[in-house]
């Protein structure tokens, strides 16, 4: 049973595989989230 | 079925559950069996997290929901890659770090054992009740139209889903579900690529489009804000946000999967993976249902699609007055086919007058037709009182019955076993073991040796497979299957959402302002839910979550204030 360890440090592996940093990978993935919902919203006044 | 859909369906059912039980056939310990000895690469994380989350009513019902209703549910998932990206920031690196094998191990060192185990309780019980619903709800429907048993259906699904988790745990989910998800993926870009082939040769994908948009089902995003709107951008954002944070942060189903990832950045790329790839698949779901919809426009579509009813009602005093109303539906339908062509040619013309009257029209024809819809329920009611009327469940099997070439009902009917069989697994997996961590192991049988709870683990497994075949062999059929589902989650995520938000972020509140908190703030949004059903209020359910968390938060921070101070620290 895992003890309360709050203060350890974080098991940090490095860096993402692209984009170099977490920061960016996030923003990479809020970024497209945004695109894609504005993609549909184009895509319901294009249509309706 | 033909013979070459039962070996296909079968063939891949079954050989999924083969590799599952070879890869796994030397977990031998009980961190293996839990953790799946924490070496899952990020795309298996990722497509295990997305087999969880997809069950067979996501793909019965969703396209179902598209024909009835448009693609406005595809904004129920807009929160979702947001909460991924703040469990990645603020919830992987502490469940890495203390090395948990559940969420609710987290709580008792942040506040208490009692806080833990109420929490792992709340989850047993609304996953315990969603594992039954999980296997249920595709069965009864599968069952119906395929003609099998209810209960054979439901044991078929139970009795292999039990087979493979209890022998492979964790590791035996994660792998089988990577195969599943495959399948799933394949399944359905396949069908919406025949629906598209299958529509008569004048018709193409662009007047597919263009017919369904105009006829109001490609409302994908609504900016209106509403309370009351079950489905709309702010409810999705804002409410769905909470859902999945409490889904994916605090549901042991999904912690259990990416807890099992090779290292703490293979779990946050398989979350990432998950954010960016549902809502698309949403989409393809959805727009699959959309087709349907446009291919039902030039190819008869029945009264009724849930056909066992039709065949009961053929059978009694009513079928003459049945005889009638399908003689009217067929007669609308080709007016409507008329109709629906002359508005592909008014859209090719861009004539916008012509199209604005067409619409009108088409509008009063199929309110004509919804209302030979409904006679037709009541009178399936009238002749059996007991009878489930909703069929937007049965819209997309109907098609996929009826009308994909052999070969391909096979494989479309593996995709819908294996969505049920992968959320199915999750979840007994899960619910086995915070049954184990989390009480078992903590409260009644401490110090035991790892093949003892090796072994009870698989024994919880096959407890837990036991009460989902009960619950579903017996429970009756809710009106519409994955609002269920996601109302089941919705009472209780948010106080669940609420106990770790407080851990997380309000380190000054200990846990009996917590613990008092959460009972509060449950009670309440029960009492909510309840006024709602007896439509005293008027809330959508997704709301809930961020009502249950958000008074959690507010009661337990008040109680923190006003208790008095104990000499023992809370936390």
């Amino acid at each position: 049973m895992p003890d309360y360890q709050d203060h350890q440090p974080l098991p940090d592996d490095g860096p993402p595989p692209i984009l170099k940093t977490w920061n960016r990978m996030y923003l990479f993935v809020l970024i497209l989230h945004a695109i894609i919902i504005t993609l549909f919203y184009w895509f319901t006044q294009a249509y309706s | 079925m033909e013979t070459l859909d039962w070996i296909i369906m079968l063939g891949t059912l079954l050989s999924i559950v083969a590799y599952g039980v070879w890869y796994t056939r030397k977990v031998d310990n009980v961190q293996s069996y839990l953790l799946g000895d924490r070496d899952l690469p990020w795309w298996t994380i990722g497509l295990s997290v997305m087999a969880t989350q997809a069950s067979a009513i996501t793909f019965l019902s969703t396209p179902g929901q598209a024909y009835e209703d448009g693609m406005r549910f595809a904004q129920f998932y807009f929160g979702l890659p947001v909460a991924m990206v703040i469990l990645c920031v603020f919830v992987l690196p502490i469940y890495y770090r203390l090395k948990v094998y559940t969420a609710y191990e987290y709580l008792e060192g942040r506040f208490d054992l009692r806080t833990r185990t109420l929490t792992a309780i709340l989850f047993l019980i609304q996953r315990g009740l969603a594992a039954g619903l999980t296997i249920y709800a595709p069965a009864i429907i599968l069952s119906t139209i395929l003609g099998w048993s209810l209960r054979w259906t439901v044991l078929f699904i139970g009795a292999l889903v039990i087979f493979y988790t209890m022998l492979g745990g964790t590791k035996a989910v994660s792998v089988t579900q990577k195969q599943q998800m495959i399948v799933i993926l394949s399944g359905m870009f396949i069908a919406a690529m025949i629906l598209i082939f299958q529509l008569p040769p004048d018709v193409d994908f662009s007047d597919a489009v263009g017919v369904a948009g105009k006829m109001g089902k490609l409302n994908v995003v609504d900016f209106e804000f509403d309370l009351s709107n079950r489905y709309n951008f702010w409810s999705g954002m804002i409410g769905g946000v909470f859902l999945f944070l409490s889904y994916f942060g605090t549901d042991q189903s999904q912690v259990q999967r990416y807890l099992s990832g090779k290292s703490l950045n293979e779990s946050r790329l398989g979350l990432l993976f998950n954010g960016i790839l549902k809502v698309p698949m949403q989409f393809l779901v959805l727009f699959v249902g959309i087709l349907v919809f446009v291919f039902f426009q030039f190819y008869q579509p029945p009264i009724h699609f849930n056909s066992a009813n039709l065949e009961k009602l053929e059978n009694t005093e009513y079928a003459d007055e049945l005889a009638d109303l399908q003689a009217q539906h067929n007669t609308l339908f080709l007016t409507q086919q008329e109709e629906v062509r002359a508005l592909m040619d008014a859209i090719d013309m861009e004539n916008e007058p012509a199209i604005a009257t067409i619409q009108e029209r088409l509008t009063a024809l199929r309110e004509t037709d919804k209302e030979l819809r409904t006679a037709t329920k009541d009178l399936i009611l009238q002749a059996d009182p007991a009878s489930k009327i909703k069929d937007t469940d049965y819209v997309f099997i109907t098609f996929v019955t009826e009308y994909l070439p052999v070969g391909l009902v096979g494989l479309l009917l593996a995709v819908i076993f294996s969505a049920a069989m992968s959320s199915t697994a999750s979840e007994l997996n899960a619910l086995a073991t915070t049954t184990v961590v989390d009480l078992y192991r903590r409260s009644f049988a401490k110090d035991k040796t790892d093949r003892h709870y090796l072994n009870a683990s698989k024994a919880f497994t096959v407890v837990w497979g036991c009460i989902a075949l009960i619950f579903a062999a017996t429970a009756n059929l809710f009106e519409n299957l994955i609002q269920a589902v996601n109302i089941i989650g919705s009472l209780f995520y948010g106080a669940i959402l609420g106990i770790f938000l407080v851990a997380f972020f309000m380190k000054k509140v200990g846990s009996r302002a917590v613990f008092i908190g959460a009972l509060i703030g449950e009670a309440i949004v029960l009492v909510i839910f309840t006024l709602n059903s007896m439509e005293i209020i008027n809330i959508a359910y997704l709301w809930l979550n961020l009502i249950g968390c958000t008074l959690v938060m507010g009661i337990a921070w008040i109680l923190e204030q006003v208790l008095p101070k104990t000499t023992a620290t809370d936390a």
